[in-house]
């Protein structure tokens, strides 16, 4: 059965060092197919582009990545039909994408951001300039990944994880519940 | 470090001194973050908000160049409220009446001024130290890259010793190490008064054991350490001390040392400079010669860990074109020098190597493989002697008569401090992309996307207002000593009238700026504090482009091709 709601990924800032391990391992499995990135150095020919954005201030550090909104404003705020939501997840076509910033502008997380687009190894040009065509990039989840988010299986310290909000609702219903049952008013 | 490192996230206290694990050592971050989840009471003392700081219980957020002055308050406020291990300072331990006369003026209030910490709040820490067992302290180069360090560690060791915290697991005090395998190379003896096994070169049974193990007669004098070789090329008086060659492996005193302007005019003048290292480096555009090395991954032998734990390495991969692993280069040079070296492998060296030195002696090749380590001291060959996890068990320490010395010294400030012309104080820090001075990190295209040149300088936003600097934009900063130029990052994490730089990068180079003022004993230098001045660049385009052709003429000089973008 399809799932209601959307999963998303979240970092918490008490585990978090900002090694930016998720960040690599987002480009890398990215980047592993048509773009020949492999798991030795000098396989890396294109920009190195990651889709979740470690943050840092005064008083935290954790990745800050998409939360795949059930009314995603990135989608409604696309005119060119490039973000859509595919099996629960806001996902972007790049050959669709015109690099307008309209979902940069629209995200309240600033999960999206545009940066260069590469195929097979080499970065794309625009048609009729040699200025490097960019795509509005974001977290897919790893929709085409086995095993799941590669930031959530990078981190050393387990400070990311994957939610899946209606079964994490549940889990805290019960909880709640059995809180609840351990009052003196039930007994 | 007298306990391991696995032992971290079992303490119950944990003083974290001038150590920044998140961006130096993340695997030892992650212990701390564990101990954290597990309940651990952290107390950070730094002058920026690392991500230790972020999760501590107390913040210590000091000003550079203090660290002494905080460490005897403590002591002082330990004392004074009666927070001692009376029984083990009485059984384990020498010199304490001494000690109690130094630090008998270190009234929290009296730090205050010098620290910039509210005397309470170092009540508190002192508390929360003395009385949350078992406590741990764990120490980095905010210690040791002042000119006043080794009296910083011995203060350290006086708070672990005061309170009884020696002698068991998930207690102590320990030196989280600078560099990967600086353990290794002390180990062994790259030391300018050691043999393998902190041997003392001037103890004449000890060499005649050394001498008698390799044929050749030996120095009974004490080497010069590194910080000193530029002096002695360019200033000494006396013609039998000057050094006239140079050889120089694993290492880029060109990019790493303090003063750079002085270590390029000591390799320029010195005769003769030999390189061996796996990339070009600056230091390589000054040899005569350049031998090229394997890098990690295409050769194999033993590591030590900050805890004293020795771990195989392993080969990869082969290594491509016309290089040779360290050990054959070394062993090759010896025997064009007249003394054969003929090893077939590490672990011939490695089994020399410990038959010499009693605390490594147990520590063979097989005990190293089945037990993926062993923690030195290991002195029998069994394989029931696992090694020593952590140090000076039931309070024995290692000197004669198995008692701990207290060693109290007063505070003094950094050399260098804030000027008139140089308003504010500069620090040298790690990131956690790059590696010490980028010779492997700066070649791989994946960790020059996290940081690449001319690098940032730290500097509190109200600063950045006053100066009139944004984010990203390039700027000057000068010392007494020269200047470079980076880009300014504000950030709240810092506080006013501080700077911090990492040190890797060829053009934001910021050892351009510092100091060659070195602690007496250890002769570290002080890379924590010096003044400095930041100026605006009203030309930023001329400054973007200068930029590009300061790194393109490196790349040139350096014979990396510039056509192709990468380097990789």
């Amino acid at each position: 059965m399809k799932k209601e709601l959307g999963s998303f990924v979240i970092g918490d800032s008490t585990k978090c060092t900002g090694c930016k391990a998720c960040e690599m391992a987002c480009f890398t499995v990215h980047n592993q197919g048509s773009n020949h990135v492999g798991k030795t150095v000098g396989t890396v020919t294109v920009p190195v582009v990651p889709r979740l954005f470690l943050t840092k201030f005064e008083y935290g550090c954790m990745p800050i990545q998409c939360k795949h909104c059930e009314n995603a404003p990135c989608l409604n705020a696309c005119t060119k039909g490039a973000i859509s939501r595919i099996d629960n997840q806001v996902i972007v076509d790049p050959e669709k994408c015109i690099g307008c910033k309209d979902c940069m502008q629209a995200c309240p997380f600033g999960a999206v951001t545009l940066l260069p687009y590469a195929k097979d190894g080499k970065v794309v040009a625009q048609i009729g300039s040699n200025e490097t065509r960019v795509f509005a990039s974001k977290c897919d989840l790893c929709k085409d990944v086995p095993g799941g988010p590669a930031c959530v299986r990078a981190c050393p310290h387990e400070a990311l994880r994957l939610v899946d909000p209606e079964a994490e609702r549940e889990e805290k219903n019960i909880k709640a519940a059995e809180a609840l049952l351990l009052t003196k008013n039930w007994r | 470090m007298s306990m391991g490192i696995p032992e971290v996230e079992d303490a119950g206290c944990l003083l974290c001194f001038g150590y920044n694990g998140a961006d130096s050592h993340p695997i030892v971050a992650r212990r701390i973050v564990r101990g954290r989840q597990k309940g651990m009471k952290i107390i950070c003392v730094d002058p920026r908000v690392t991500e230790t700081a972020r999760i501590s219980d107390i913040h210590l957020q000091l000003k550079g160049g203090s660290n002494l002055a905080l460490v005897n308050a403590m002591a002082h406020v330990i004392w004074e409220e009666g927070l001692t291990d009376d029984r083990f300072i009485q059984e384990h331990t020498k010199g304490y009446d001494e000690f109690l006369k130094v630090i008998e003026k270190y009234t929290p209030e009296y730090a205050e001024p010098i620290t910039h910490i509210p005397a309470d709040m170092i009540r508190q820490a002192a508390r929360m130290y003395a009385t949350t067992k078992p406590a741990m302290i764990l120490y980095g180069m905010g210690v040791c890259q002042f000119s006043q360090a080794v009296d910083v560690v011995k203060g350290l060791a006086n708070l672990a010793l005061m309170t009884g915290n020696f002698g068991g697991p998930s207690m102590g005090i320990g030196p989280v190490r600078g560099q990967n395998n600086v353990q290794g190379a002390c180990d062994m003896g790259a030391l300018p008064n050691s043999y393998p096994g902190y041997q003392n070169v001037t103890v004449p049974e000890i060499r005649e054991k050394f001498e008698k193990a390799w044929g050749v007669p030996l120095s009974d004098k004490v080497g010069c350490p590194i910080t000193h070789v530029p002096h002695r090329i360019l200033h000494e008086k006396d013609e039998k001390k000057r050094i006239h060659a140079y050889y120089i492996f694993g290492e880029d005193p060109a990019q790493s040392d303090p003063d750079l302007a002085e270590v390029r005019e000591a390799l320029d003048k010195c005769d003769f400079v030999v390189m061996q290292d796996i990339y070009m480096n600056k230091t390589g555009l000054y040899a005569d010669v350049i031998l090229p090395a394997t890098a990690w991954g295409e050769n194999e032998g033993v590591y030590t860990c900050a805890d004293r734990g020795f771990q195989r390495f392993r080969k990869l991969i082969e290594p491509e074109g016309d290089l040779k692993p360290d050990w054959q280069i070394i062993a090759e040079i010896s025997t064009a020098m007249g003394y054969p070296m003929n090893y077939k492998n590490t672990e011939e060296i490695w089994n020399e190597m410990i038959d010499l030195c009693p605390s490594f002696a147990g520590a063979t090749y097989e005990k190293l493989e089945k037990y993926n380590g062993v923690q030195w001291p290991c002195r029998d060959k069994s394989m029931e002697d696992k090694g020593t996890p952590y140090l000076h068990k039931g309070g024995n320490f290692a000197t004669a008569d198995k008692k701990a010395l207290f060693y109290g010294t007063d505070w003094h400030p950094p050399l260098e401090m804030e000027n008139d012309e140089y308003p504010m104080s500069l620090s040298t820090v790690r990131e956690v992309g790059h590696y010490s001075v980028r010779t492997m990190t700066g070649n791989c295209r994946m960790l020059r996307s996290l940081e690449d040149e001319p690098g940032w300088v730290q500097m509190n936003p109200d600063d950045c207002k006053r100066l009139n600097l944004e984010k990203g934009e390039l700027v000057k900063i000068l010392s007494k000593r020269g200047y470079c130029i980076t880009r300014c990052l504000p950030t709240e994490r810092v506080k006013p009238g501080a700077t911090y730089m990492t040190y890797q990068w060829w053009i934001g180079a910021c050892n351009e700026l510092t100091l060659a003022n070195l602690d007496p004993i250890s002769n570290t230098p002080e890379y924590k504090y010096c003044a400095c001045r930041v100026e605006k660049i009203e030309d930023q385009e001329w400054a973007e482009r200068h930029v590009k052709e300061l790194y393109d003429d490196i790349r040139v000089q350096m014979g990396i091709d510039t056509g192709k973008g990468a380097a990789s």
